[in-house]
Protein backbone atom coordinates (compact mmCIF):
# COMPACT_ATOMS: atom_id res chain seq x y z
CA UNK A 1 0.00 0.00 0.00
CA UNK A 2 2.49 2.17 0.94
CA UNK A 3 5.09 1.79 -1.67
CA UNK A 4 1.75 1.86 -4.06
CA UNK A 5 1.11 5.53 -2.76
CA UNK A 6 4.70 6.73 -3.08
CA UNK A 7 5.50 5.76 -6.36
CA UNK A 8 1.90 7.48 -7.45
CA UNK A 9 2.96 10.45 -5.75
CA UNK A 10 5.26 12.15 -8.06
CA UNK A 11 3.06 12.55 -11.08
CA UNK A 12 1.80 15.67 -10.34
CA UNK A 13 4.96 17.45 -9.15
CA UNK A 14 6.17 16.34 -12.73
CA UNK A 15 3.16 17.85 -14.93
CA UNK A 16 3.51 21.09 -12.54
CA UNK A 17 7.20 21.03 -13.24
CA UNK A 18 5.86 20.28 -17.39
CA UNK A 19 3.75 23.77 -16.79
CA UNK A 20 6.02 25.75 -15.50
CA UNK A 21 8.47 24.63 -17.55
CA UNK A 22 6.44 25.56 -20.78
CA UNK A 23 4.65 28.40 -19.49
CA UNK A 24 7.01 31.72 -20.22
CA UNK A 25 6.93 30.33 -24.66
CA UNK A 26 4.30 31.87 -25.39
CA UNK A 27 1.55 30.50 -28.07
CA UNK A 28 3.33 31.48 -31.10
CA UNK A 29 7.27 29.41 -29.89
CA UNK A 30 4.55 26.21 -29.17
CA UNK A 31 2.93 26.71 -32.61
CA UNK A 32 6.20 26.73 -33.84
CA UNK A 33 6.84 23.58 -32.41
CA UNK A 34 4.20 22.12 -33.25
CA UNK A 35 4.76 22.69 -36.73
CA UNK A 36 8.38 21.56 -36.81
CA UNK A 37 7.11 18.51 -35.29
CA UNK A 38 4.44 17.30 -38.03
CA UNK A 39 6.74 18.74 -41.04
CA UNK A 40 6.78 15.20 -42.60
CA UNK A 41 3.09 15.20 -42.44
CA UNK A 42 2.12 17.84 -43.34
CA UNK A 43 4.46 17.51 -46.37
CA UNK A 44 3.10 14.55 -47.76
CA UNK A 45 -0.52 15.85 -46.86
CA UNK A 46 0.35 18.89 -49.39
CA UNK A 47 1.85 16.12 -51.79
CA UNK A 48 -1.00 14.10 -51.60
CA UNK A 49 -3.20 17.14 -52.63
CA UNK A 50 -1.27 18.43 -54.99
CA UNK A 51 -1.59 14.65 -57.10
CA UNK A 52 -4.98 15.10 -56.88
CA UNK A 53 -4.83 18.63 -58.41
CA UNK A 54 -2.58 16.94 -61.13
CA UNK A 55 -5.04 14.27 -61.51
CA UNK A 56 -8.07 16.66 -62.20
CA UNK A 57 -5.62 18.41 -64.65
CA UNK A 58 -4.81 17.11 -68.50
CA UNK A 59 -1.45 17.32 -68.23
CA UNK A 60 0.96 14.07 -68.17
CA UNK A 61 4.07 14.69 -66.60
CA UNK A 62 3.74 13.72 -62.78
CA UNK A 63 4.95 16.84 -61.30
CA UNK A 64 4.41 16.23 -57.98
CA UNK A 65 6.50 13.77 -58.06
CA UNK A 66 9.37 16.10 -57.21
CA UNK A 67 7.09 17.40 -54.18
CA UNK A 68 7.09 14.05 -53.15
CA UNK A 69 10.97 13.83 -53.35
CA UNK A 70 11.18 16.89 -51.64
CA UNK A 71 9.37 15.87 -48.59
CA UNK A 72 10.47 12.31 -48.28
CA UNK A 73 14.43 13.09 -49.40
CA UNK A 74 15.66 14.81 -45.97
CA UNK A 75 13.34 12.60 -43.90
CA UNK A 76 15.41 9.22 -45.59
CA UNK A 77 18.48 10.86 -44.77
CA UNK A 78 17.57 11.45 -40.85
CA UNK A 79 15.97 8.28 -40.47
CA UNK A 80 18.34 6.08 -41.75
CA UNK A 81 21.52 8.16 -40.02
CA UNK A 82 19.37 7.73 -37.08
CA UNK A 83 19.56 3.89 -37.34
CA UNK A 84 23.41 3.47 -38.70
CA UNK A 85 24.05 5.12 -35.46
CA UNK A 86 22.55 2.21 -33.28
CA UNK A 87 25.31 0.20 -34.66
CA UNK A 88 27.35 -1.64 -31.91
CA UNK A 89 30.25 -2.59 -34.09
CA UNK A 90 32.23 0.24 -37.03
CA UNK A 91 29.95 2.64 -36.22
CA UNK A 92 31.43 5.37 -39.06
CA UNK A 93 31.28 2.93 -41.93
CA UNK A 94 27.30 1.90 -41.12
CA UNK A 95 26.60 5.72 -41.32
CA UNK A 96 28.62 5.84 -44.49
CA UNK A 97 26.78 2.87 -45.56
CA UNK A 98 23.23 5.01 -44.84
CA UNK A 99 24.13 8.11 -46.35
CA UNK A 100 25.44 6.29 -49.82
CA UNK A 101 22.43 4.37 -50.22
CA UNK A 102 20.02 7.01 -49.38
CA UNK A 103 22.24 9.35 -52.00
CA UNK A 104 21.64 6.80 -54.74
CA UNK A 105 18.15 5.83 -54.40
CA UNK A 106 17.80 9.94 -54.78
CA UNK A 107 19.66 9.78 -57.16
CA UNK A 108 17.35 7.16 -59.44
CA UNK A 109 14.53 9.16 -58.53
CA UNK A 110 15.69 12.16 -59.89
CA UNK A 111 16.51 9.68 -62.81
CA UNK A 112 12.82 8.48 -63.01
CA UNK A 113 11.48 11.92 -62.43
CA UNK A 114 13.19 13.50 -65.04
CA UNK A 115 14.39 11.94 -68.54
CA UNK A 116 14.38 7.89 -68.73
CA UNK A 117 16.42 7.67 -71.47
CA UNK A 118 20.09 6.14 -70.18
CA UNK A 119 20.29 5.46 -66.50
CA UNK A 120 23.32 7.91 -65.78
CA UNK A 121 22.66 7.17 -62.36
CA UNK A 122 25.08 4.24 -62.39
CA UNK A 123 28.17 6.51 -62.95
CA UNK A 124 27.73 8.47 -59.18
CA UNK A 125 26.57 5.62 -57.85
CA UNK A 126 29.99 3.27 -58.94
CA UNK A 127 31.53 6.07 -57.75
CA UNK A 128 29.49 6.53 -54.07
CA UNK A 129 30.66 2.29 -53.93
CA UNK A 130 34.11 2.68 -54.24
CA UNK A 131 34.78 5.40 -51.88
CA UNK A 132 32.35 2.97 -49.39
CA UNK A 133 34.50 -0.29 -50.14
CA UNK A 134 37.66 2.11 -49.43
CA UNK A 135 36.31 3.08 -46.30
CA UNK A 136 35.86 0.05 -45.55
CA UNK A 137 39.28 -1.28 -46.69
CA UNK A 138 41.20 0.98 -44.92
CA UNK A 139 40.01 2.66 -41.60
CA UNK A 140 40.88 0.75 -38.70
CA UNK A 141 39.69 -2.41 -38.30
CA UNK A 142 36.81 -2.79 -35.85
CA UNK A 143 37.43 -0.71 -33.41
CA UNK A 144 38.29 2.95 -32.72
CA UNK A 145 41.13 3.79 -30.48
CA UNK A 146 38.10 4.62 -27.52
CA UNK A 147 37.05 1.28 -28.02
CA UNK A 148 40.57 -0.40 -28.28
CA UNK A 149 41.03 1.61 -24.93
CA UNK A 150 38.08 0.08 -23.37
CA UNK A 151 38.95 -3.14 -24.08
CA UNK A 152 42.02 -2.79 -22.82
CA UNK A 153 40.91 -1.20 -19.64
CA UNK A 154 38.22 -4.18 -19.33
CA UNK A 155 41.33 -6.92 -19.50
CA UNK A 156 43.60 -4.75 -17.13
CA UNK A 157 40.16 -4.94 -14.39
CA UNK A 158 39.15 -8.80 -15.06
CA UNK A 159 43.00 -9.39 -14.25
CA UNK A 160 43.24 -7.48 -11.13
CA UNK A 161 40.03 -8.74 -9.91
CA UNK A 162 40.95 -12.46 -10.53
CA UNK A 163 44.30 -11.58 -8.16
CA UNK A 164 42.61 -9.51 -5.96
CA UNK A 165 40.26 -12.44 -5.21
CA UNK A 166 43.11 -14.90 -5.37
CA UNK A 167 44.81 -12.82 -2.90
CA UNK A 168 41.34 -12.73 -0.55
CA UNK A 169 40.88 -16.06 -0.94
CA UNK A 170 44.26 -17.59 -0.08
CA UNK A 171 44.39 -15.18 2.98
CA UNK A 172 40.95 -16.53 4.51
CA UNK A 173 42.61 -19.97 3.94
CA UNK A 174 45.76 -18.98 5.83
CA UNK A 175 42.84 -17.55 8.80
CA UNK A 176 41.09 -20.82 8.66
CA UNK A 177 44.66 -22.83 8.91
CA UNK A 178 45.98 -20.29 11.66
CA UNK A 179 42.82 -20.70 13.78
CA UNK A 180 41.92 -24.71 13.24
CA UNK A 181 46.03 -25.20 14.15
CA UNK A 182 46.43 -22.33 16.58
CA UNK A 183 43.55 -20.82 18.74
CA UNK A 184 40.85 -23.48 18.49
CA UNK A 185 43.29 -26.67 19.47
CA UNK A 186 44.54 -24.98 22.32
CA UNK A 187 41.18 -23.84 23.49
CA UNK A 188 40.73 -27.66 22.98
CA UNK A 189 43.83 -28.38 25.16
CA UNK A 190 42.89 -25.79 27.73
CA UNK A 191 39.70 -27.72 28.68
CA UNK A 192 41.59 -30.98 28.34
CA UNK A 193 43.75 -29.88 31.39
CA UNK A 194 40.60 -27.97 33.03
CA UNK A 195 38.97 -31.70 33.38
CA UNK A 196 42.21 -33.42 34.07
CA UNK A 197 42.54 -31.42 37.21
CA UNK A 198 38.72 -31.62 37.81
CA UNK A 199 39.55 -35.69 38.21
CA UNK A 200 42.42 -34.51 40.21
CA UNK A 201 41.23 -32.06 42.56
CA UNK A 202 40.54 -34.55 45.29
CA UNK A 203 42.98 -37.19 44.55
CA UNK A 204 46.25 -35.32 43.90
CA UNK A 205 46.01 -31.65 44.59
CA UNK A 206 49.63 -31.29 43.59
CA UNK A 207 49.15 -32.95 39.74
CA UNK A 208 45.50 -30.96 39.76
CA UNK A 209 48.01 -27.45 40.19
CA UNK A 210 49.93 -28.48 37.22
CA UNK A 211 46.68 -29.07 35.07
CA UNK A 212 45.60 -25.52 35.99
CA UNK A 213 48.74 -23.75 35.30
CA UNK A 214 48.96 -26.10 31.89
CA UNK A 215 45.05 -24.75 31.10
CA UNK A 216 46.29 -21.14 32.22
CA UNK A 217 49.56 -21.67 29.49
CA UNK A 218 46.87 -23.06 26.60
CA UNK A 219 44.60 -19.94 27.20
CA UNK A 220 47.54 -17.45 27.10
CA UNK A 221 48.84 -19.51 24.19
CA UNK A 222 45.52 -18.93 22.41
CA UNK A 223 45.25 -15.20 23.12
CA UNK A 224 48.61 -14.94 21.57
CA UNK A 225 47.90 -16.27 18.71
CA UNK A 226 44.70 -14.69 17.73
CA UNK A 227 46.54 -11.55 18.68
CA UNK A 228 49.18 -12.42 15.40
CA UNK A 229 46.00 -13.33 13.55
CA UNK A 230 44.26 -10.10 14.12
CA UNK A 231 47.82 -8.07 13.55
CA UNK A 232 47.60 -10.20 9.85
CA UNK A 233 44.19 -9.03 9.05
CA UNK A 234 43.54 -5.84 10.56
CA UNK A 235 45.98 -4.17 12.36
CA UNK A 236 44.28 -2.50 15.71
CA UNK A 237 46.83 -0.06 15.66
CA UNK A 238 45.51 0.92 12.22
CA UNK A 239 42.14 1.30 13.18
CA UNK A 240 43.05 3.50 15.73
CA UNK A 241 45.19 6.26 14.35
CA UNK A 242 45.01 5.89 10.60
CA UNK A 243 47.52 5.09 8.21
CA UNK A 244 49.84 7.96 9.39
CA UNK A 245 49.62 6.51 12.98
CA UNK A 246 50.13 3.22 11.76
CA UNK A 247 53.24 3.79 9.03
CA UNK A 248 54.71 5.59 12.25
CA UNK A 249 53.95 2.67 14.81
CA UNK A 250 55.99 0.36 12.39
CA UNK A 251 58.78 2.90 12.09
CA UNK A 252 59.40 3.47 16.05
CA UNK A 253 59.42 -0.54 16.12
CA UNK A 254 61.99 -0.60 13.62
CA UNK A 255 65.16 -1.62 14.35
CA UNK A 256 66.73 0.45 11.28
CA UNK A 257 66.77 4.36 11.25
CA UNK A 258 63.93 5.57 9.13
CA UNK A 259 63.27 8.75 8.03
CA UNK A 260 59.55 9.39 7.72
CA UNK A 261 57.93 11.97 5.62
CA UNK A 262 53.78 12.02 5.72
CA UNK A 263 51.72 14.23 3.77
CA UNK A 264 48.30 13.01 4.81
CA UNK A 265 45.14 14.75 4.83
CA UNK A 266 43.29 14.84 8.59
CA UNK A 267 40.45 13.28 7.49
CA UNK A 268 40.72 9.09 7.27
CA UNK A 269 41.58 7.66 4.02
CA UNK A 270 38.74 5.42 2.42
CA UNK A 271 39.51 1.75 5.21
CA UNK A 272 40.05 -0.52 2.02
CA UNK A 273 43.10 2.11 0.83
CA UNK A 274 44.09 2.46 3.88
CA UNK A 275 44.61 -1.31 4.51
CA UNK A 276 46.22 -1.77 1.62
CA UNK A 277 48.74 1.21 1.79
CA UNK A 278 49.59 -0.09 5.53
CA UNK A 279 50.41 -3.35 4.12
CA UNK A 280 52.47 -2.51 1.18
CA UNK A 281 54.21 0.19 3.02
CA UNK A 282 54.72 -2.62 6.23
CA UNK A 283 55.67 -5.36 3.53
CA UNK A 284 57.83 -3.16 1.95
CA UNK A 285 59.75 -1.87 5.46
CA UNK A 286 59.98 -5.71 6.13
CA UNK A 287 62.02 -6.22 2.90
CA UNK A 288 64.09 -4.17 3.70
CA UNK A 289 64.99 -5.34 7.45
CA UNK A 290 64.98 -8.71 5.97
CA UNK A 291 67.03 -8.94 2.87
CA UNK A 292 68.18 -5.11 1.83
CA UNK A 293 71.26 -5.32 4.54
CA UNK A 294 70.80 -1.71 4.63
CA UNK A 295 72.03 0.99 7.41
CA UNK A 296 68.67 3.16 7.20
CA UNK A 297 65.39 3.29 5.07
CA UNK A 298 63.36 6.47 4.11
CA UNK A 299 59.61 6.56 3.57
CA UNK A 300 57.47 9.06 1.88
CA UNK A 301 53.30 9.19 1.94
CA UNK A 302 51.65 11.62 0.51
CA UNK A 303 47.94 12.18 -0.48
CA UNK A 304 47.09 14.62 -3.29
CA UNK A 305 44.89 15.51 -6.08
CA UNK A 306 43.32 12.23 -5.53
CA UNK A 307 46.36 9.81 -5.22
CA UNK A 308 47.79 8.56 -2.31
CA UNK A 309 51.36 7.56 -3.35
CA UNK A 310 54.04 5.81 -1.29
CA UNK A 311 57.75 4.99 -1.35
CA UNK A 312 59.76 2.86 0.69
CA UNK A 313 63.66 3.42 0.27
CA UNK A 314 67.03 1.86 1.44
CA UNK A 315 70.45 1.91 1.02
CA UNK A 316 70.98 -1.34 1.17
CA UNK A 317 72.77 -4.26 -1.43
CA UNK A 318 69.85 -3.75 -3.78
CA UNK A 319 68.73 -7.58 -6.32
CA UNK A 320 65.24 -7.30 -5.12
CA UNK A 321 62.93 -9.49 -7.52
CA UNK A 322 59.46 -10.42 -6.85
CA UNK A 323 59.95 -13.70 -9.09
CA UNK A 324 61.72 -15.00 -5.93
CA UNK A 325 59.33 -14.73 -3.06
CA UNK A 326 55.35 -13.73 -2.45
CA UNK A 327 56.08 -10.21 -0.91
CA UNK A 328 56.26 -8.25 -3.25
CA UNK A 329 53.68 -9.49 -5.67
CA UNK A 330 51.24 -9.74 -2.44
CA UNK A 331 52.01 -5.80 -2.34
CA UNK A 332 51.22 -5.62 -6.76
CA UNK A 333 47.74 -7.71 -6.41
CA UNK A 334 46.45 -5.86 -3.27
CA UNK A 335 47.39 -2.52 -5.14
CA UNK A 336 45.85 -3.58 -8.35
CA UNK A 337 42.23 -3.93 -6.67
CA UNK A 338 41.88 -0.63 -5.97
CA UNK A 339 43.46 0.23 -9.57
CA UNK A 340 46.54 1.05 -7.98
CA UNK A 341 50.42 0.30 -9.21
CA UNK A 342 53.80 -0.51 -7.75
CA UNK A 343 57.28 0.13 -9.45
CA UNK A 344 60.36 -1.34 -7.99
CA UNK A 345 64.11 -0.18 -8.89
CA UNK A 346 66.51 -2.44 -7.42
CA UNK A 347 69.53 -2.49 -9.48
CA UNK A 348 72.29 -4.81 -8.20
CA UNK A 349 74.30 -2.68 -5.77
CA UNK A 350 71.69 -1.14 -4.70
CA UNK A 351 69.78 1.46 -4.14
CA UNK A 352 66.21 -0.49 -3.66
CA UNK A 353 63.18 2.21 -4.22
CA UNK A 354 59.71 0.51 -4.30
CA UNK A 355 57.31 3.32 -5.35
CA UNK A 356 53.43 2.56 -5.30
CA UNK A 357 50.30 4.68 -5.79
CA UNK A 358 46.65 4.20 -5.53
CA UNK A 359 43.94 6.49 -6.32
CA UNK A 360 42.09 7.83 -3.48
CA UNK A 361 39.15 10.11 -2.95
CA UNK A 362 38.45 11.14 0.51
CA UNK A 363 35.89 9.14 1.69
CA UNK A 364 33.87 12.00 4.17
CA UNK A 365 34.29 15.78 3.44
CA UNK A 366 35.73 17.59 6.61
CA UNK A 367 32.77 18.56 8.88
CA UNK B 1 43.88 0.58 48.14
CA UNK B 2 41.11 2.62 46.48
CA UNK B 3 40.46 2.22 42.39
CA UNK B 4 38.69 3.07 39.46
CA UNK B 5 38.71 0.88 36.84
CA UNK B 6 37.08 1.56 33.01
CA UNK B 7 35.97 -1.13 30.81
CA UNK B 8 33.32 -1.30 28.67
CA UNK B 9 32.63 -5.14 28.99
CA UNK B 10 30.95 -6.35 31.41
CA UNK B 11 32.01 -9.94 31.55
CA UNK B 12 35.62 -8.47 32.45
CA UNK B 13 34.61 -5.25 34.50
CA UNK B 14 32.26 -8.09 36.73
CA UNK B 15 35.53 -10.65 36.44
CA UNK B 16 38.50 -7.31 37.47
CA UNK B 17 36.04 -5.79 40.36
CA UNK B 18 35.69 -9.33 41.54
CA UNK B 19 39.45 -9.89 41.21
CA UNK B 20 40.54 -6.61 42.87
CA UNK B 21 38.02 -6.88 45.34
CA UNK B 22 38.96 -10.39 46.93
CA UNK B 23 42.52 -8.88 47.17
CA UNK B 24 41.75 -5.75 49.13
CA UNK B 25 41.45 -3.41 46.74
CA UNK B 26 38.43 -1.51 47.12
CA UNK B 27 36.42 -0.35 43.59
CA UNK B 28 35.41 2.89 44.22
CA UNK B 29 34.04 3.54 40.80
CA UNK B 30 33.76 1.41 37.47
CA UNK B 31 33.06 3.14 34.07
CA UNK B 32 32.14 1.92 30.50
CA UNK B 33 33.43 4.51 28.28
CA UNK B 34 36.07 7.09 27.61
CA UNK B 35 34.70 10.57 28.17
CA UNK B 36 33.53 9.41 31.65
CA UNK B 37 37.17 8.25 32.75
CA UNK B 38 38.92 11.89 33.66
CA UNK B 39 35.63 13.13 35.32
CA UNK B 40 35.64 10.27 37.63
CA UNK B 41 38.80 10.24 38.75
CA UNK B 42 38.96 13.81 39.61
CA UNK B 43 35.69 13.13 41.21
CA UNK B 44 36.99 10.20 43.70
CA UNK B 45 40.86 10.64 43.27
CA UNK B 46 41.67 6.99 43.37
CA UNK B 47 45.02 5.50 44.91
CA UNK B 48 45.14 4.03 41.22
CA UNK B 49 43.17 4.11 37.81
CA UNK B 50 43.07 0.67 35.88
CA UNK B 51 41.80 1.70 32.17
CA UNK B 52 40.78 -0.37 28.88
CA UNK B 53 42.88 0.69 25.77
CA UNK B 54 39.12 0.23 23.54
CA UNK B 55 36.38 2.12 24.90
CA UNK B 56 33.20 3.54 23.85
CA UNK B 57 32.36 5.79 21.62
CA UNK B 58 34.71 5.27 18.81
CA UNK B 59 36.14 2.01 20.27
CA UNK B 60 40.10 2.59 19.21
CA UNK B 61 42.23 4.15 21.64
CA UNK B 62 40.19 5.92 23.39
CA UNK B 63 40.91 4.71 27.13
CA UNK B 64 44.82 5.53 26.83
CA UNK B 65 44.22 9.01 25.48
CA UNK B 66 42.03 9.39 28.23
CA UNK B 67 44.63 8.23 30.66
CA UNK B 68 47.52 11.04 29.10
CA UNK B 69 44.87 13.35 29.74
CA UNK B 70 43.96 11.76 33.43
CA UNK B 71 47.69 12.65 34.30
CA UNK B 72 47.68 15.61 32.84
CA UNK B 73 45.00 17.17 35.10
CA UNK B 74 46.19 15.05 38.17
CA UNK B 75 50.00 14.65 37.77
CA UNK B 76 51.39 11.62 38.76
CA UNK B 77 48.45 9.63 38.92
CA UNK B 78 49.16 5.89 39.08
CA UNK B 79 47.29 4.28 36.18
CA UNK B 80 47.50 0.90 34.92
CA UNK B 81 46.55 0.90 30.82
CA UNK B 82 45.10 -2.96 29.72
CA UNK B 83 44.56 -3.86 26.01
CA UNK B 84 44.11 -6.75 24.22
CA UNK B 85 47.27 -6.12 22.04
CA UNK B 86 50.86 -3.54 23.03
CA UNK B 87 52.09 -1.37 20.85
CA UNK B 88 55.50 0.06 21.82
CA UNK B 89 54.14 3.31 19.78
CA UNK B 90 51.95 3.52 22.97
CA UNK B 91 54.38 2.82 25.36
CA UNK B 92 56.37 5.66 24.41
CA UNK B 93 53.48 7.97 24.58
CA UNK B 94 52.41 6.72 28.11
CA UNK B 95 55.83 7.11 29.50
CA UNK B 96 56.62 10.40 27.63
CA UNK B 97 55.68 12.00 31.17
CA UNK B 98 58.25 10.35 32.90
CA UNK B 99 56.16 10.63 36.05
CA UNK B 100 56.45 7.08 37.15
CA UNK B 101 53.49 5.67 38.84
CA UNK B 102 52.45 3.68 35.16
CA UNK B 103 51.66 0.14 34.39
CA UNK B 104 51.23 -1.15 30.64
CA UNK B 105 49.91 -4.58 30.44
CA UNK B 106 48.30 -7.12 28.09
CA UNK B 107 44.64 -8.34 28.81
CA UNK B 108 46.44 -11.49 29.08
CA UNK B 109 48.15 -10.94 32.53
CA UNK B 110 45.06 -10.68 34.75
CA UNK B 111 44.66 -14.60 34.27
CA UNK B 112 48.16 -14.65 36.44
CA UNK B 113 46.29 -13.17 39.30
CA UNK B 114 48.92 -12.96 42.04
CA UNK B 115 51.46 -11.56 39.76
CA UNK B 116 48.57 -8.86 38.60
CA UNK B 117 47.66 -8.02 41.55
CA UNK B 118 51.19 -7.11 42.87
CA UNK B 119 51.74 -5.06 39.39
CA UNK B 120 48.15 -2.85 40.62
CA UNK B 121 50.14 -2.14 43.86
CA UNK B 122 53.36 -1.84 42.35
CA UNK B 123 51.69 1.13 40.07
CA UNK B 124 49.37 2.38 42.98
CA UNK B 125 53.14 2.88 44.54
CA UNK B 126 54.67 5.14 41.76
CA UNK B 127 56.19 2.04 40.19
CA UNK B 128 56.58 1.29 36.11
CA UNK B 129 55.16 -1.85 35.12
CA UNK B 130 56.00 -2.85 31.61
CA UNK B 131 54.70 -6.01 29.97
CA UNK B 132 56.99 -8.52 28.51
CA UNK B 133 55.39 -8.12 25.34
CA UNK B 134 56.42 -4.72 24.80
CA UNK B 135 59.81 -5.25 26.17
CA UNK B 136 60.67 -8.18 24.06
CA UNK B 137 59.26 -5.79 21.37
CA UNK B 138 62.27 -3.24 22.42
CA UNK B 139 64.86 -5.75 22.10
CA UNK B 140 63.58 -7.41 18.70
CA UNK B 141 64.28 -3.71 17.81
CA UNK B 142 67.38 -3.78 19.15
CA UNK B 143 68.73 -6.87 17.61
CA UNK B 144 71.77 -5.22 15.74
CA UNK B 145 72.69 -2.78 18.66
CA UNK B 146 76.55 -3.12 19.12
CA UNK B 147 76.25 -2.54 23.21
CA UNK B 148 73.43 -5.35 23.81
CA UNK B 149 75.33 -7.53 21.86
CA UNK B 150 78.17 -7.62 23.90
CA UNK B 151 76.06 -8.69 27.19
CA UNK B 152 75.95 -12.01 28.22
CA UNK B 153 72.74 -13.65 27.56
CA UNK B 154 72.23 -13.70 31.46
CA UNK B 155 72.68 -10.55 31.70
CA UNK B 156 70.24 -9.76 28.52
CA UNK B 157 67.60 -12.03 30.69
CA UNK B 158 68.23 -9.39 33.60
CA UNK B 159 68.20 -6.53 31.66
CA UNK B 160 64.89 -7.38 30.54
CA UNK B 161 63.34 -8.44 33.83
CA UNK B 162 64.38 -4.62 34.88
CA UNK B 163 62.97 -3.23 31.90
CA UNK B 164 59.49 -4.78 32.90
CA UNK B 165 59.82 -2.49 35.83
CA UNK B 166 60.41 -5.62 38.53
CA UNK B 167 62.55 -4.78 41.57
CA UNK B 168 66.20 -6.39 42.18
CA UNK B 169 64.71 -8.90 44.62
CA UNK B 170 61.75 -10.06 42.08
CA UNK B 171 64.29 -10.48 39.59
CA UNK B 172 66.36 -12.63 41.97
CA UNK B 173 63.37 -14.70 43.00
CA UNK B 174 62.57 -15.52 39.15
CA UNK B 175 66.52 -15.94 38.15
CA UNK B 176 66.44 -18.30 41.09
CA UNK B 177 69.83 -16.60 42.13
CA UNK B 178 71.17 -14.17 45.01
CA UNK B 179 70.17 -10.30 44.85
CA UNK B 180 73.72 -9.75 44.69
CA UNK B 181 74.53 -11.67 42.04
CA UNK B 182 71.57 -9.10 40.35
CA UNK B 183 73.06 -6.19 41.60
CA UNK B 184 76.35 -7.32 40.04
CA UNK B 185 74.75 -7.92 36.94
CA UNK B 186 72.68 -4.51 36.36
CA UNK B 187 76.15 -2.74 37.35
CA UNK B 188 77.86 -4.25 34.46
CA UNK B 189 74.72 -4.13 32.19
CA UNK B 190 74.49 -0.36 32.84
CA UNK B 191 78.07 -0.37 32.09
CA UNK B 192 78.21 -1.55 29.04
CA UNK B 193 75.43 0.31 27.76
CA UNK B 194 77.13 3.87 28.90
CA UNK B 195 74.07 4.13 31.21
CA UNK B 196 74.51 5.89 34.80
CA UNK B 197 73.72 4.02 37.21
CA UNK B 198 70.65 4.48 39.87
CA UNK B 199 69.72 3.20 43.00
CA UNK B 200 66.10 4.77 42.46
CA UNK B 201 63.75 1.62 41.02
CA UNK B 202 61.60 4.00 38.79
CA UNK B 203 64.42 5.93 37.76
CA UNK B 204 66.40 2.90 36.36
CA UNK B 205 63.47 1.64 34.89
CA UNK B 206 62.92 4.87 32.57
CA UNK B 207 66.54 4.82 32.03
CA UNK B 208 66.69 1.00 30.54
CA UNK B 209 63.18 1.93 28.69
CA UNK B 210 64.40 5.14 26.84
CA UNK B 211 67.65 3.05 25.75
CA UNK B 212 65.71 0.32 24.21
CA UNK B 213 63.19 2.21 22.44
CA UNK B 214 65.77 4.92 20.82
N1 LIG C 1 64.77 -4.03 -0.07
C1 LIG C 1 65.37 -5.12 -0.60
N2 LIG C 1 66.71 -5.17 -0.78
C2 LIG C 1 67.30 -6.26 -1.30
N3 LIG C 1 66.64 -7.37 -1.69
C3 LIG C 1 65.30 -7.39 -1.54
C4 LIG C 1 64.60 -6.28 -1.00
N4 LIG C 1 63.29 -6.59 -1.00
C5 LIG C 1 63.18 -7.82 -1.50
N5 LIG C 1 64.38 -8.33 -1.83
C6 LIG C 1 64.64 -9.64 -2.47
O1 LIG C 1 63.55 -9.95 -3.30
C7 LIG C 1 62.95 -11.16 -2.92
C8 LIG C 1 61.46 -11.08 -3.04
O2 LIG C 1 60.93 -10.28 -2.02
P1 LIG C 1 59.44 -10.56 -1.53
O3 LIG C 1 58.58 -10.66 -2.73
O4 LIG C 1 59.07 -9.55 -0.52
O5 LIG C 1 59.51 -12.01 -0.88
P2 LIG C 1 59.92 -12.49 0.59
O6 LIG C 1 60.19 -11.28 1.42
O7 LIG C 1 58.72 -13.25 1.03
O8 LIG C 1 61.12 -13.33 0.40
C9 LIG C 1 63.42 -11.45 -1.51
O9 LIG C 1 63.54 -12.82 -1.28
C10 LIG C 1 64.77 -10.75 -1.45
O10 LIG C 1 65.78 -11.62 -1.87
MG1 LIG D 1 59.01 -9.79 1.67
Amino acid sequence: MAVASARRRPRPVTTMNDALGTMPEGPAAWTRRWIARRLFAIGIVIALVLTVVWATTPVAYFWPGWIFFAVLFPSAMTWSVRLALRAKVRRPLAVHAAVSFVISAALVAIWLLSSHRIFWPIWPMLGLVIVFAAHALFAPSGSTWREKALAERVDVLTRSRRGALDVHVAEMRRVERDLHDGAQARLVSLGMSLGMADELLDSDPAGAHRQLAEARRAAGDALADLRALVKGIMPPVLADRGLAGAVYALVVASPLPVEVTMELPAERLPAPVESAAYFAIAEALTNVIKHSGASFAWVVVMQANGVLSMTVGDDGHGGADPGQGSGLRGIQHRLEAFDGTMQLSSPSGGPTVVTMEVPCELSSPKT
Amino acid sequence: MRAVIAEDLALLRDGLIRLLTAHDVEVVAAVGDGPSIVGALLDHRPDVAVVDVRLPPTFTNEGLLAAIEARKRLPGLPVVVLSQYVEPLYARELLSDRGGGLGYLLKDRVMDVGTFVESVRRVAAGGTVMDPEVVSQLFEKRARDEQIGRLTPREREVLALVAEGRSNAAVADHLVVSEKAVSKHIANIFLKLDLAPSEDDNRRVMAVLAYLDS
